[in-house]
């Protein structure tokens, strides 16, 4: 009987250290630089994801936009909020630009090619990138310590993740063809 | 309570147990197969902004035009412009990484050797460039070069004189022309493709001759003699005899491109048979006429002529510096060699990589490649209109490497000038032909562009496109060619079977991307493989895929062989060029 109690308490310390202690050793995590708001910028200011996630003019994608676009509209302060003194006053101001931390970044060794899905193929930001545009605060980033991946791209509640398995499951869904080059370098 | 040392052994084995059904030793697994994509060593593309930039391809002579996609400085991925581009091309920027590739070589000893041994040369020796890539600006500053030297010699491949307009033609008879594999420009074959009929006559079932309307399968060697035959000049039954076709077959051939207004005959090159065919034809000035080449300034014009190597006097040559850093045609190296003085020749080769002529030579210089080297692509076959495109750098050269125009220019003490820009002034001067850039798709008349403006866009990619020569002389590249000598060259009559050469699927090295097409697949012949009829390998005694020795007179090899019943009887098909041309036989090892 104690030996099996023994076993048990083993089994139950693992399972605990795995589940709850693993994801804190395993990931470091940091606020974003600026506590931005998606869904106030859709609201209010009836921004569109285009309007900031642009496309370039050869048809590349801007990603996440620099601070000459904010400060296209947040060279003073337009509301009243700690959030955007903050960012003006750390970034605006003294012409910084914010180390913002992507959720979405992909291995050096592939390319994804924003205007294909979105313009060609009518993907909605949403597929890839959940509720995120439609967010009030920005999520912490996570960074895998050893891979040095983000945690999102293996995707989390509601939201797909952005894996090759992701992608090739969703080519497979969609009846597209797909080929090595298309995605690596 | 007291712990026993099985305790401890029961809590590990429950603590093993546990942490299957936890996330952290899957994570653990894939985290390090992750890391190990970026651990030290893995190259990491730069990250920057994205920039398109368009040039030409270098690669061969069709000059397509190119879109790379660059981050910062770095061409991440090549295509084409509306239009197409081969798998070589797309592959292009990898080549300055080829594990071939030179990067060092002893660059101010061998101009010390050259110096000394042009110093050296008797009333008799000759100091020569090989060229094998003729027609371009670097081979206009070698011939000037050689002009310029009391013993200068400038050797290049045979050039056609004649250019074919494919897109005007309505029947084409290709005497083993690899027309839509590799000839010419692709994009213009296959845009004219669907305008003629095509008969292959080709000895063995090559991609062409597969993908042609009809394929006559003749002995190998007897392109000539079918030119001939069907020009009169030789006898429908001795033509019959020597390609192996049947008279019916002949007489068929003749009368499709006889009565057809616009017939076209190609081969390989062009040679005087087929040129003479055509004139005889009526198709001078239709679908076949003079060749021409962008202008270049008139002091350019003192030049050393060109010269084949078979005209070239044997043991003649003291000091050969070989060209071969643009892709260009091979030429074998016992030909070479012959022309070579007897005592203590120096050749130097410039080259981009460890294979080709260096391991032949004292010294290998190491030059740039494409995408680094600034270079004209000259005007290909197919293009009846003069035209000029610079191959523009899309990369820096590594610090090690020579330009091979500007060595021999200072060896005959030319001045160091920008001889490229110079030709585009004398172009732009001229005021003729139209600038075209891919980019935007324009085209403009060059008299309506300012000089620096027409530099730039052929930087840029642009192309510049003359006027095609008027046909005044019907009999331009036309030599008569004796039915005699065509005899001669025949092969012989014995038991050893002909080697043919395949054709390349590349004038040069290619990406290390496209080894998995020789080594996991029989799609292309491999440099170490060679392809039999299965008769033919059954009477050698050789089974699929068994290694054996090629004899021929130009040397052995060992070789793997294949068995394939698309290869003629009595021929065998070879992927290395050095290895055709002559009779030879395949031993068991």
């Amino acid at each position: 009987m104690r030996g099996k109690i023994v076993f048990l308490a083993g089994l139950v310390a693992a399972l605990g250290a795995g589940w709850a202690g693993f994801p804190y050793a395993i990931y470091t995590s940091r606020l974003e630089p600026v506590d931005f708001s998606h869904k106030i910028h859709a609201d209010k200011a009836g921004a569109k994801c285009e309007d900031c996630h642009a496309f370039r003019d050869d048809g590349t994608f801007a990603g996440i936009p620099t601070l000459d676009k904010c400060a296209g509209c947040h060279a003073a302060a337009m509301g009243s909020t700690a959030a955007e003194k903050s960012f003006i006053d750390l970034y605006v101001t003294p012409q910084r630009e914010p180390p913002w931390a992507s959720y979405a970044r992909q291995p050096e060794n592939v390319f994804f090619s924003h205007i294909t899905h979105v313009k060609l193929g009518n993907v909605k930001c949403e597929s890839c990138h959940g509720a995120l545009g439609a967010s009030d605060k920005l999520p912490r980033y996570q960074q895998d310590r050893i891979s040095g991946y983000s945690r999102d791209i293996w995707g989390t509640a509601g939201r797909p993740g952005m894996t090759m398995n992701d992608c090739i499951a969703c080519h497979s869904h969609q009846a597209r063809q797909d080929s090595c080059l298309d995605c690596h370098k | 309570m007291k712990t026993t040392r099985r305790d401890i052994f029961k809590f590990a084995g429950g603590s093993a147990l546990g942490v299957l059904f936890t996330p952290a030793p899957w994570r653990l697994i894939t985290d390090t197969a992750l890391w190990s994509e970026n651990w030290p060593g893995i190259p990491r593309p730069a990250r920057g902004e994205i920039r398109a930039k368009f040039t030409n391809c270098s690669l061969c002579t069709a000059g397509c035009a190119v879109r790379a996609r660059c981050v910062g400085d770095q061409p991440v991925s090549l295509a084409g412009v509306r239009g197409g581009l081969c798998p070589f091309g797309v592959t292009g920027h990898h080549l300055p990484y080829h594990p071939a590739r030179l990067r060092q070589g002893p660059v101010s000893e061998a101009t010390a050797a050259v110096a000394e041994a042009i110093a050296k040369c008797g009333p008799d020796e000759r100091v020569a460039v090989l060229d094998l890539r003729p027609g371009r600006t670097a081979s206009w500053t070698a011939r000037r070069a050689m002009a310029a030297l009391k013993s200068g010699l400038y050797i290049a491949p045979a050039q056609s004189p004649v250019a074919v307009d494919l897109s005007k033609a309505k029947t084409v008879l290709s005497l083993g022309a690899p027309l839509v594999e590799r000839w010419g420009t692709p994009a213009n074959v296959f845009a004219a493709r669907d305008g003629f009929r095509l008969i292959q006559a080709e000895p063995v079932e090559s991609r062409t001759a597969a993908l042609a309307d009809l394929w006559l399968p003749i002995r190998p060697g007897s392109e000539e003699a079918l030119a001939l035959g069907l020009a009169g000049q030789l006898s429908t039954a001795e033509t019959a005899q020597i390609t192996g076709l049947t008279e019916l077959q002949l007489a068929s051939v003749g009368q499709t491109i006889a009565s057809c207004r616009l017939s076209l005959v190609i081969d390989k090159n062009m040679s005087p048979a087929v040129v003479s065919l055509n004139v005889k034809l009526g198709n001078w000035g239709r679908t076949i006429g003079p060749r021409a080449e962008a202008p270049v300034p008139r002091e350019w014009e003192k030049a050393a002529p060109v010269t084949e190597l078979a005209a070239v006097p044997d043991r003649s040559v003291r000091v050969l510096l070989i060209d071969e850093s643009a892709p260009g045609e091979y030429l074998p190296w016992d030909a070479i060699e012959k022309k070579l003085a007897p005592e203590n020749p120096l050749v130097v080769v410039f080259a981009w990589s460890a294979n080709g002529y260096g391991r032949h030579a004292k010294y290998v210089l190491p030059t740039p490649v494409y995408p680094e080297a600034l270079d004209d692509i000259p005007s290909a076959i197919d293009s009846p209109a003069p035209c000029f495109r610079i191959a523009a750098p899309l990369v820096a050269a590594p610090a090690g490497v020579v330009n091979p125009s500007e060595f021999i220019a200072s060896l005959a003490g030319l001045p160091p000038s920008d001889t490229l820009r110079e030709r585009a002034a004398a172009i732009h001067q001229a005021g003729l032909g139209t600038l075209v850039t891919y980019a935007d798709a324009k085209s403009v008349p060059v008299k309506d562009v300012k000089p620096d403006d027409f530099w730039k866009a052929l930087n840029a990619g642009g192309c510049w496109v003359g006027q095609a020569l008027p046909p005044a002389n019907p009999q331009a590249g036309a030599a008569t060619v004796r039915a005699a000598t065509v005899r001669e060259r025949l092969p012989r009559a014995t038991d050893d079977l002909v080697v043919i050469a395949t054709t390349p699927p590349a004038a040069s090295l290619i990406s290390p991307l496209f080894t998995k097409l020789y080594q996991e697949s029989d799609l292309l012949l491999a440099p170490n493989c060679v392809a039999l009829h299965p008769l033919d390998a059954a009477r050698c005694g050789i089974a699929f895929g068994t290694h054996a020795i090629l004899e021929t007179p130009n040397g052995k090899w060992s070789v793997r062989v294949l068995t394939d019943s698309s290869v003629r009887p009595g021929v065998i098909l070879a992927a290395r060029p050095e290895m055709a041309g002559a009779q030879g036989k395949v031993v068991r090892a």
